[in-house]
């Protein structure tokens, strides 16, 4: 263990003294307050965005006003076809009985003030039905032969800042542990060779293994501050940046279940990767190179997280969670949506991870050990 | 050979398609500098790798103070100390912080560390800029560090690969000073080269390597003949320039 400790030591002494791997640290802090305020003004001027009906004809009495109350402003124009097309995002006529409406589906603002419109009319029109039905001594209620009581078993509200944080947390951690810890582990294998300090590490008696130990511990360390700065911003950030309503995204909190399963699986996330990089890196002469080789690392990264925002009911089978980082991205939405821990896949998940981990350090060892590291030019 | 603190018999090492050793044989005792001399590519690194436990021969035998490098190659690397003429250091950790690093990875006591390394410090005259980063040293301040680091561990055996190539005159001299006085302290010392000057000034006993065989082994003196300069012989010895005269020494005499 002494020689574990001694080229941690090491490592992390001079990866602190690297500007890539600080500047990869605080890109890390920035990058996620930035993505969520970008997010923020987006949802906020989707849900207050106003949208304008060019309309002919007398409007209903009392419609202009819900439809003033729904962001959709009213505007006279001659024909409401023709200005459909550019001129407004909708066009409606407006005649005894009946309503033509006019939009074109292929623009995303006529899509939306559709919508509204619809829903618009659809309160107004059993409204309407409603007072005409009382008008005569009728209950409104045989509008509704069946009503349904709603009983959600979560705040609603909850449940969309989990949904938005059961791809957002684990996407945020995996790509902020790859970036994090990239330089530091290309620094540390393939930088060892770029430097041409290799030979002389290799001359001590230390056991390879042991350094190899010493040096994905630092990396890993590296990879989980670079994580914890980029989770620990993102939510400063969430609870500065106010989201609107709309946008079904509240005050959003980590439930107690799902703070030590995301802290587990960042270790071994951290650890898995630290030992992928390194065995990459071992494999390059030098520290571009060694890019190139692990570059395609993010795309792993980013296609299992795209899986569960495609996807959000994506229920798998246990052999799924042998794969590594999907398994990872599963079990945190697991954590954070249903707010529990399924120990069968919790513990595939890190036999599998683990097992990635130590079959990367397996191959970088022997990596390590090639007399080719040394007499290829 | 008895009381020889390194000893090759008979080496034969391939590199990928090119046989880089063809059974070549030594000596080298404590309280001498040995030289190893050849032209580029006459197998000199690869066969102090071997010495060294970097390298694994594909026949023959090494031992050093007693030891194979094939079955105790831990042994062996806490004898050894090697400087070779890629300089490579940490360039984010100071001098002292690299000399203290192999100290450590090469088990000098905790409790003896700081000695040790203020030891070699003040040995190389390294002190002047012992606390500086490496990236900001000059090549020669570089190659100290180099050394103090191979040394630290106070090895029997040192081997100089090539030490000088990268250094001006001043730090050149330096390094062949260092040599003579680990001489003086009984250590074995290994200079590679293809510098006959250095070797004629320096080396006891040399072996001269080209194209993987050993062309002639001895004395310097007695290597040299009756010609002016070692480099005469050495030029005669690869087939650069026709032989003069007969009576250069046997192969192998080391």
């Amino acid at each position: 263990m002494r020689t574990v400790w001694i080229v941690y030591r090491k490592e992390i002494t001079e990866i602190l003294r690297d500007r890539r791997t600080l500047m990869a640290i605080g890109l890390a802090a920035l990058a996620t307050p930035i993505v969520l305020s970008v997010i923020s003004q987006v949802a906020t001027k989707t849900a207050t965005q106003q949208y304008t009906i060019g309309y002919s004809g007398s409007i209903p009495t009392g419609l202009d006003e819900l439809l003033r109350a729904t962001s959709l402003k009213l505007v006279p124009v001659a024909d409401p076809a023709a200005a459909a097309t550019r001129q407004v995002d909708i066009g409606v006529a407006f005649k005894s009985g009946e309503i033509d409406e006019f939009y074109d589906p292929s623009r995303q603002s006529a899509q939306i003030a559709d919508t509204r419109l619809r829903t618009v009319l659809g309160q107004y029109s059993a409204a309407q039905a409603a007072a005409a039905l009382q008008e005569r001594g009728i209950d409104p209620g045989i509008l509704t032969p069946v009503r349904i009581v709603a009983h959600p078993l979560t705040s609603p509200i909850q449940a969309a800042s989990n949904a938005f944080l059961s791809f957002f947390l684990p996407y945020i951690l995996i790509t902020m542990i790859l970036t994090g810890g990239f330089s530091a582990a290309l620094d540390s294998s393939a930088g060892e060779r770029e430097r041409r300090t290799l030979e002389s590490l290799l001359l001590t008696p230390a056991p390879r293994s042991r350094i190899l130990l010493g040096k994905i511990g630092a990396v890993t360390t590296i990879s989980l501050v670079a994580a914890v700065a980029a989770i620990g911003s993102m939510f400063v950030a969430l609870s500065q940046l106010s989201l609107p309503k709309e946008s079904g995204i509240g005050h959003i909190t980590l439930s107690p279940v799902a703070v030590p399963v995301m802290v587990w699986v960042a270790i071994l996330i951290a650890a898995s990767f630290s030992s992928v990089t390194l065995a990459l890196g071992t494999l390059a002469k030098t520290f571009r190179q060694g890019q190139a080789y692990v570059t395609p690392l993010y795309f792993i990264t980013i296609f299992p997280a795209s899986i569960i925002l495609f996807i959000p009911d994506f229920n798998p089978s246990l052999a799924y969670y042998l794969i590594p980082i999907l398994n990872a991205v599963l079990v945190l939405r697991d954590a954070i949506v249903h707010n529990a821990v399924e120990w069968p896949t919790l513990a595939v998940t890190s036999i599998s991870l683990i097992a990635t981990g130590a079959l990367a350090w397996y191959a970088a060892l022997r990596l390590f050990t090639r007399e080719a590291l040394l007499t290829r030019s | 050979m008895t009381g020889a603190a390194v000893v090759v018999e008979r080496l034969e090492k391939t590199l990928g398609k090119n046989q880089v050793l063809r059974g070549i044989s030594f000596s080298a005792q404590p309280g001498e500098i040995f030289g190893l001399l050849g032209p580029n590519g006459a197998g000199k690194t690869t066969t102090l790798r071997i010495i060294c436990t970097l390298l694994t021969p594909d026949s023959g035998r090494v031992e050093v103070l007693g030891f194979d490098p094939r079955t105790a190659p831990q042994e062996v690397r806490r004898r050894v100390g090697v400087v070779t003429a890629e300089i490579g250091v940490y360039p984010r950790l100071s001098a002292r912080e690299n000399i203290t690093y192999f100290a450590q990875l090469t088990g000098v006591p905790d409790g003896d560390l700081k000695r040790r390394v203020d030891a070699v410090i003040d040995r190389l005259d390294v002190g002047s800029f012992a606390d500086q980063r490496a990236e900001s040293l000059s090549s020669g301040q570089k190659q100290k560090l180099a050394i103090a680091r191979a040394i630290v561990h106070d090895p029997q055996v040192l081997m100089f690969d090539e030490p000088t190539s990268n250094l001006d005159v001043l730090a050149s001299r330096e390094v062949r000073e260092f040599m003579v006085e680990s001489k003086a302290r009984g250590k074995c010392v290994i200079f590679s080269t293809h510098v006959m000057h250095d070797a004629e000034r320096l080396c006891d006993r040399i072996t001269i390597l080209h194209e993987g065989r050993v062309v002639a082994s001895g004395p310097t003196a007695e290597v040299r003949g009756d010609r002016r300069e070692l480099e005469d012989a050495f030029l005669e010895l690869v087939g650069e320039v026709p032989s003069p005269s007969p009576g250069l020494p046997p192969k192998g005499g080391g």
